[in-house]
């Protein structure tokens, strides 16, 4: 009896979702990363808004960017431990879909909390609340892209000691399309211009990694896995 | 001859570009003899030698 | 027409006597046109009517550029191989690639650099171009680190060719950016299918020295990719006549 693959990374959706109900320090520490790095610049740079107004697009999304590599590591790093991983790749189960739904949970896990947060960050760096969107949604896309690369180079890293920096080494060059055109979205945000081209760069790239990244993670996660 | 050293005063950034390129080009030669040695190395300790058999 | 000689090429031993037969073959005609292109390039081609002598940096830089792309292409196309065909020299291939590729990006950028600071004013901008042939440098440092990471050999080859096929979308986007974006970096001055800016005196020796630097790879890669095949290689046999010859 074969379960249609959809279903099948439904499951893995929601267990990857209750698993982390548990588990919930785990995923409050990107965010605290965030935090914490983005009260950085004010402290060593100036805390006159005027000019962190001027940086707080770049601060924003470099946080982001570091805290969602730091969350990268425990995409895959439980399911590789306990030999769950292993059962997905021999459940017979297309892996791309049980990879894409692990991504799409790690996302809805890291990024969107990263995403709402980031208003907060934004404010006390002297961001206008008009441009309170354009900080939302970029982030919300960009830190799906980052997930969905991640996931390569989580693969590809599976098992390996002291992997984090190595993740990270990997994953950047991948990611920095991404960091460009969502901070401009962002900076362009900030200053009351119109942010939509960045915008439907990134919505493409969204695409184009939702198509493609599973694919490439699923191939990684079986030659780690060999 | 002191004319093409000058290089219409561009020397300074000419001659410091064509160095660095000779030096990684001479680099590569030496790092890939190199590898080669280090290999053909360990090749021999871990190949038995002739005759003796385990 | 027969289909030996290439499969002959998934074979260890003969790649390894092929590649010892083919270095000089290869090394020699790369060293004549490398000079010939240097002495075309420095000594008889005239002053550029803007540049000056600066111009001359092109000889080393366009060729280091040149570089810098064709072997990350080889190096994914090998890698490409290796993953569907599961061949192992293929992977060797990969291997030898990335050294040489990474320390002439490196190169690429720095003469990039002192071009940049006398022509444009500036030794660093963060346009398209340089950004990403940035990037390029990183996706060979972070194969490089990927491969001496992970200890077993076969695994290694297979997550690095992984990686470096997923990173050959670099490539179109640094040949291209030049002429999607309009930026710092100039045009492209030889590739254009109409006629050529450059005058014949000036091109000639960069094409001499492109295909000098291509035959130097070649070379090269023939030197470590015997290496790279002793070490996936367990105790073959053909490996103690190999050594001993």
């Amino acid at each position: 009896m074969s379960t249609p693959a959809l279903h099948a990374a439904r499951l893995v959706l929601m267990r990857d979702l209750r698993l982390a109900v548990r588990q919930r320090g785990q995923f409050v520490q990107p965010l605290a990363f965030f935090a914490i790095v983005t009260m950085l610049f004010p402290l060593s740079i100036s805390p006159e808004l005027a000019r962190l107004r001027e940086i707080a697009a770049g601060v924003l999304w470099v946080a982001a960017l570091l805290a969602s590599l730091l969350a990268l590591e425990f995409l895959f790093r439980d399911d590789a431990h306990d030999g769950t991983l292993e059962q997905y790749a021999l459940s017979g189960q297309s892996l791309t879909w049980l990879v894409f739904a692990k991504t799409t949970a790690h996302w809805l896990l890291t990024g969107v909390p990263l995403a709402l947060m980031a208003p907060l960050a934004g404010v006390s760096l002297g961001v206008p609340y008009a441009a309170l969107p354009g900080i939302i949604a970029p982030i919300a896309l960009g830190t799906l892209v980052l997930s969905l690369i991640g996931a390569i180079g989580a693969a590809l890293t599976l098992g390996v000691r002291r992997s984090g920096v190595l993740l990270t080494l990997l994953t950047l060059p991948l990611a920095m399309p991404v960091l460009i055109f969502g901070a401009q979205a962002t900076d362009l945000a900030i200053r009351g211009v119109s942010f939509a081209a960045p915008l439907y760069l990134l919505s493409a790239m969204a695409v184009l990694g939702v198509t493609l990244a599973p694919l490439a993670a699923a191939a990684a996660v079986r030659i780690s896995l060999e | 001859m002191n004319e093409f050293f000058h290089m219409g005063g561009y020397a300074r950034f000419v001659w410091p570009a064509y160095a660095l390129t000779l030096a990684i080009g001479v680099l590569n030669i030496v790092w890939a003899r190199r590898a080669l040695a280090r290999a053909c190395e360990e090749a021999r300790r871990r190949v038995p030698i002739r005759g003796a058999r385990p | 027409m027969t289909w030996t000689w290439f499969h002959r090429l998934a074979s260890p031993p003969h790649v390894y006597a092929l590649a010892t037969r083919l270095t000089p073959w290869v090394a020699w005609p790369a060293a004549v046109l490398i000079l010939a292109g240097l002495y075309g390039g420095l000594v008889l081609a005239p002053p550029d009517y803007q540049q000056g002598d600066g111009f001359r940096i092109i000889y080393v830089h366009a060729s280091s550029g040149w570089m810098s792309l064709m072997v990350y292409v080889t190096m994914a196309t090998s890698a490409a191989v290796g993953l569907i065909w599961r061949m192992k020299i293929a992977h060797a291939v990969a291997a030898s690639c990335a050294p040489i590729g990474a320390s002439f990006t490196l190169a690429a950028l720095v003469t990039g650099s002192l071009w940049g600071r006398p022509m444009w004013g500036t030794y660093w901008e963060w346009d398209p171009r340089l950004t990403s042939e940035l990037i390029l440098l990183f996706l060979y440092l972070g194969y490089m680190a990927l491969r001496s990471a992970i200890d077993e050999v076969h695994r290694a080859d297979r997550a690095s060719a992984l990686l470096a096929v997923v990173g050959v979308v670099n490539v179109p986007i640094i040949h291209y950016s030049v002429l999607w974006w309009n930026s710092l970096h100039q045009a492209p001055s030889v590739m254009k299918l109409a006629k050529p800016e450059m005058p014949p005196a000036m091109l000639l020796p960069l094409l001499l020295m492109l295909a000098g630097f291509t035959l130097f790879f070649l070379s090269l890669l023939l030197v470590r990719l015997r290496g790279e095949i002793l070490r996936r290689e367990r105790s073959a046999s053909w490996i103690r006549e190999a050594l001993a010859g």
